[in-house]
């Protein structure tokens, strides 16, 4: 039953990864902007110009274009979109799709590991904050969510180097994910956090631990105040319900009463977490940049600046991809804990 | 009592007081219980009554506070008790019966996990053993196929089920007191009925005394043995139920007591028709002949209907009762007589007019003479609009009246529904309940129409409100000549109201005659269970002293179509075979009734 489930989301989304990618094609090239220009410089002769043109495919009709960007024309070299291929990057002639598996897992890690310190954080804070209302806990909360949230991430990122970093040396400078000294584990994941463990590699371990702190710690800063704010409205909602007011009459330890209410409050608090997860990927573009980190952002800022039709494609593709399947993890993970939406 | 020579009370009060944000709900209130004895509390709504019940165990809705008094149990102070002392005497020695079942069960957890856990928090029983005696209880408080429910999960019961279950959680560790509050309200009258009679058994066997809190003066005079009475937060008046109902003491005591003899003593109309079969042809203002709905329910293959076959005729100035339980059909059978939803079949005659086939135009000019009264008012008004507004709204739409005219007509309307003055000039969520009715009453009367449907309009009023609407209607039929179709499950107030009687069951009418002939002598085994459910305000023929009180079995269910035989048969005591074998057909008798059930026209159930 849930495998039914599992394969109709999965349709569904392979749709609307296609219907996106159709959209991305056609609004790029709608932009006011002359990508042959840019690759051999303005003062071109017409014939560079004309050459580079061709080999890009660009003087081809429109739908000639988007035929072989699907991959539907006949003997096209390494197919389309269709056969998997994401194409070349104009700017480094290197397959998006391998340069994306290089900056993608940069990113994930980036917002998995932010998402769950914010998380291991907020659940307690925002339940301590619903059990006592007005305490100095609730208070506290309040004024954090206030004023972390109302400042922009690159600025919380700036001023963490400036104190961390620079002016108490505790942290390392945003050189990137590790020490520039030490060579990286050969990739299995693209995860460096994995990949070193799995490569026993434990000096590399620390080191990305020790790179990763101030970026995570920016991310958290921004994004918790919010998460904290819906874990204590969900719980307080919890704790004035019938059914906790009820096993408290049946006289239920206080433990169990609360692991009630625990249950009901964290439910919904799952699907935010879908949610916070694209927040915290649109974040990650600024504090990519701030700290030096050639994740996905980076990658998709670089290639509009460059106007690399192919690598924008492709970074909006794999963004969207890795959102949808978040979102399908967590309605399903919603679905085991909660029989409510299991039965329509 | 014997009980209270022996050991004294079983629980004492004294002083409660329970604050709410700075207002006081419940203000020095003072109770004794005996061992064994069943207390009803009374009072009218916002009285205290439920938050002093639930202060006996210690636990007050948030925000609230006990801010003082003192709840004696075995010689110990529960108020002074900690919470994990409280949790040893909650659910294992007091147990708690909750007003709204369904929010009052974990959503995510099964009832039997949740009932085990009960158990368990009280004994040192097994899982295992714990769940044999979860099974146990289901079956005490009368859950069919226990088993497979103790795996259910809330959304998946009905309310009465839900509340069962809630009754079998406060009664597993064999409590000496159970306090209910308001523990039938929102159930249907056969479903109260059976609800009500296991809490008194179970009670009964294992000894509990019960605190009942209600508004219900029927549940009082036929399940309790004393009678507390609440006023502003406090106790007011004190007695046995026989001492009650003779001599009630206090005014609010004496108004509802009285309520129940006004309305008896004038209910059948002057100038009533009375002729159990229906008006002669010349007086016919509705006839239905007919009349189908179907639904497509999702995860079936069949469609549902709703109304089946439905023949009805009102006279002028009649006033028809439509009675069933929820799931009857009766509210979607009002909704298509006056064509709000479009029927599937059938026709309907309107003052000799085919309503039936009139187009959405013609309709809206036949709108004025029929109205409707729906059970929540609130949610056919206008909330920014005044009371004035809401009641001019039929005129704007449905007639040509002048300005003046219409002015006069709202003013004359809200006189005769007894509307205050100012109440115009306000708006309808200011209102109370009752005075909201009269408005929405005043609304479909404002057009002087000659017929009004009512659907389910007393459900959410108190006893008195409702006594005082079902005055108004009267009134204003004998004023207006207008004639009513009243839809409830309020047998009260269908007795009180009406001249005749449909009675439906599945979408089927299965008995239709006068209302004294349903009330007196019901034919068809559903109708007499209804009857037999409905709990009279009287003290003397309690339904717990009757030695047979076989109802119906279990809840309604949707049987399909295809299903041979009587559609009650699942549920009805007297099936035989041949209910299963034969579909029952609506048959008149001699003295102008109708009933579909071939054993109560053979005379077998007498
Ligand atoms: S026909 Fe049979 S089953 Fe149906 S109501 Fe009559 S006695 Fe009951």
């Amino acid at each position: 039953m849930i495998w039914r489930y599992v394969i109709q989301r999965l349709l569904i989304a392979a749709v609307q990864l296609l219907a996106l990618a159709v959209l991305v094609f056609f609004i790029i090239r709608l932009m006011p902007a002359d990508p042959v220009a840019r690759l051999v410089g303005f003062n071109a002769s017409p014939e560079a110009y004309a050459q580079s043109q061709q080999a890009l495919g660009l003087d081809r009709p429109l739908l000639l274009q988007f035929s072989d960007f699907l991959g539907l024309t006949a003997g096209q070299p390494g197919g389309g979109l269709l056969q998997g291929s994401l194409g070349e990057s104009w700017e480094s002639n290197e397959p998006v799709a391998d340069e994306l598996i290089r900056s993608l897992p940069v990113t994930l890690e980036l917002v998995s590991l932010s998402l769950l310190v914010s998380l291991l954080l907020a659940i307690p804070i925002g339940m301590y904050a619903a059990a006592r209302p007005g305490g100095a806990v609730d208070k506290g909360a309040y004024v954090w969510g206030m004023f972390a949230g109302s400042q922009p991430d690159y600025w919380w990122g700036l001023l963490f180097i400036l104190v961390f970093a620079f002016t108490l040396g505790v942290a390392p400078a945003p050189l990137g994910r590790h020490d520039p000294l030490l060579l990286p584990p050969d990739p299995v994941t693209g995860l460096i956090l994995v990949d070193s463990v799995l490569r026993g590699r434990w000096d590399v371990l620390v080191s990305a631990f020790g790179y990763l702190a101030l970026p995570v710690i920016t991310m958290v800063f921004t994004v918790s105040g919010a998460i904290i704010k819906m874990i204590r409205q969900n719980t307080v909602r919890a704790l004035s319900s019938d059914y906790v007011m009820f096993a408290r009459a049946c006289g239920l330890p206080q433990r169990t009463v609360a692991l009630y209410a625990l249950r009901t409050a964290l439910t919904p608090t799952l699907t935010l977490v879908a949610v916070f997860f694209s927040v915290l990927l649109s974040a990650a573009v600024t504090v990519e940049r701030v700290f030096s980190l050639n994740g996905v952002g980076q990658y998709s800022v670089r290639a509009i600046l460059n106007f690399d039709y192919p690598a924008i494609q492709g970074a909006v593709l794999a963004v969207a991809f890795v959102s949808l399947m978040v979102y399908l993890l967590v309605d399903i993970l919603h679905a085991v804990l909660d029989p409510r939406s299991r039965s329509h | 009592m014997s009980a209270q020579a022996a050991g004294g009370a079983l629980l004492s009060a004294t002083g409660i007081c329970v604050d709410y944000e700075g207002k006081r709900a419940v203000d020095g209130f003072s109770l004794e219980i005996q061992r064994g004895g069943f207390v009803g509390v009374m009072g009218q709504p916002g009285c205290g009554k439920s938050t002093a019940a639930l202060a006996l165990l210690g636990l007050v809705r948030p925000p609230g506070r006990i801010t003082a008094g003192r709840v004696l149990w075995q010689g110990r102070n529960l108020l002074e008790m900690d919470e994990r002392q409280l949790a040893g005497i909650r659910g294992s020695q007091i147990g708690l019966v909750t007003q709204s079942p369904r929010s009052s069960l974990h959503p995510m957890l099964t009832v039997g996990a949740q009932l085990v856990r009960v158990y368990r928090a009280h004994t040192s029983a097994s899982r295992r053993e714990a769940r044999e005696h979860a099974l146990e209880m289901l079956r005490l408080v009368g859950i069919q196929e226990p088993a497979r429910r103790l795996d259910a999960y809330v959304h998946e019961l009905s309310t009465g089920m839900a509340q069962r279950v809630v009754i079998a959680m406060a009664l597993c560790n064999q409590p000496a007191l159970l306090v209910a509050d308001e523990p039938t309200s929102g159930l249907d009258v056969t479903i109260q009925a059976q609800v009500l009679d296991r809490l008194w058994e179970a009670a009964g066997q294992l000894g509990s005394a019960v605190l009942l809190v209600t508004q219900d003066l029927g549940i009082v005079a036929n399940y309790c043995d004393r009678v507390v009475v609440m006023d502003r937060g406090g106790v007011v008046e004190e007695q046995t139920v026989h001492g009650f109902f003779q001599a009630p003491r206090h005014q609010y005591s004496r108004r509802v007591v009285g309520l129940q003899t006004l309305v008896s003593a004038s209910s059948p109309q002057p100038d009533a028709i009375r002729n159990a079969a229906g008006p002669e042809a010349e007086d016919v203002l509705v006839r239905v002949r007919g009349l189908r709905k179907v639904f497509r329910v999702p995860g079936r293959t069949e469609p549902l209907a709703a109304v089946d076959d439905i023949d009805l005729a009102i006279s002028r100035g009649e006033c028809v009762g439509l009675v069933g339980e929820s799931g009857s059909g009766k509210t979607t059978a009002g909704r298509c007589i006056l064509r709000l939803e479009d029927p599937d079949a059938g026709e309907i005659l309107f003052a000799g007019k085919a309503l039936h086939q009139m187009r959405p135009v013609e309709l809206r000019a036949e709108r004025a003479r029929m109205q409707i009264v729906f059970q929540d008012p609130l949610d056919s008004m206008n909330p920014r609009w005044t009371v004035e507004q809401v009641i001019r709204e039929p005129l704007d739409l449905a007639t040509e009246l002048s300005t003046g005219e219409r002015r006069n007509r709202i003013l004359e309307l809200s006189r005769a529904t007894g509307l205050p003055l100012d109440a115009l000039e306000r708006r309808p969520r200011e209102l109370s309940a009752g005075l909201q009715q009269r408005v929405a009453v005043a609304r479909a009367m404002v057009t002087r129409p000659d017929f009004v449907v009512l659907d389910e309009p007393t459900s959410a009023l108190t006893p008195e409100t409702t006594a005082e609407l079902v005055g108004l209607l009267r009134d204003l039929r004998g004023r207006y000549g207008v004639a009513y179709l009243l839809i409830s499950h309020d047998l009260t107030t269908i007795r009180d109201a009406c001249d005749r009687v449909v009675v439906l069951y599945l979408g089927q009418v299965v008995e239709e005659g006068l209302t004294e002939q349903i009330f007196g002598a019901p034919r068809h085994p559903y109708t007499r269970a209804l009857i037999a459910a409905h709990l009279s305000a009287d003290p003397n023929s309690r339904r717990v002293d009757q030695t047979d009180r076989t109802g119906l079995l279990g809840e309604i269910v949707p049987v399909s179509e295809s299903l041979m035989g009587c559609r009650l048969s699942p549920r009805c005591p007297h099936a035989v075979s041949r209910c299963r074998a034969e579909t029952q057909s609506l048959e008149a008798q001699a003295d102008g009734r109708r009933v579909r059930c071939w054993r109560a026209l053979e005379g077998d159930l007498e």
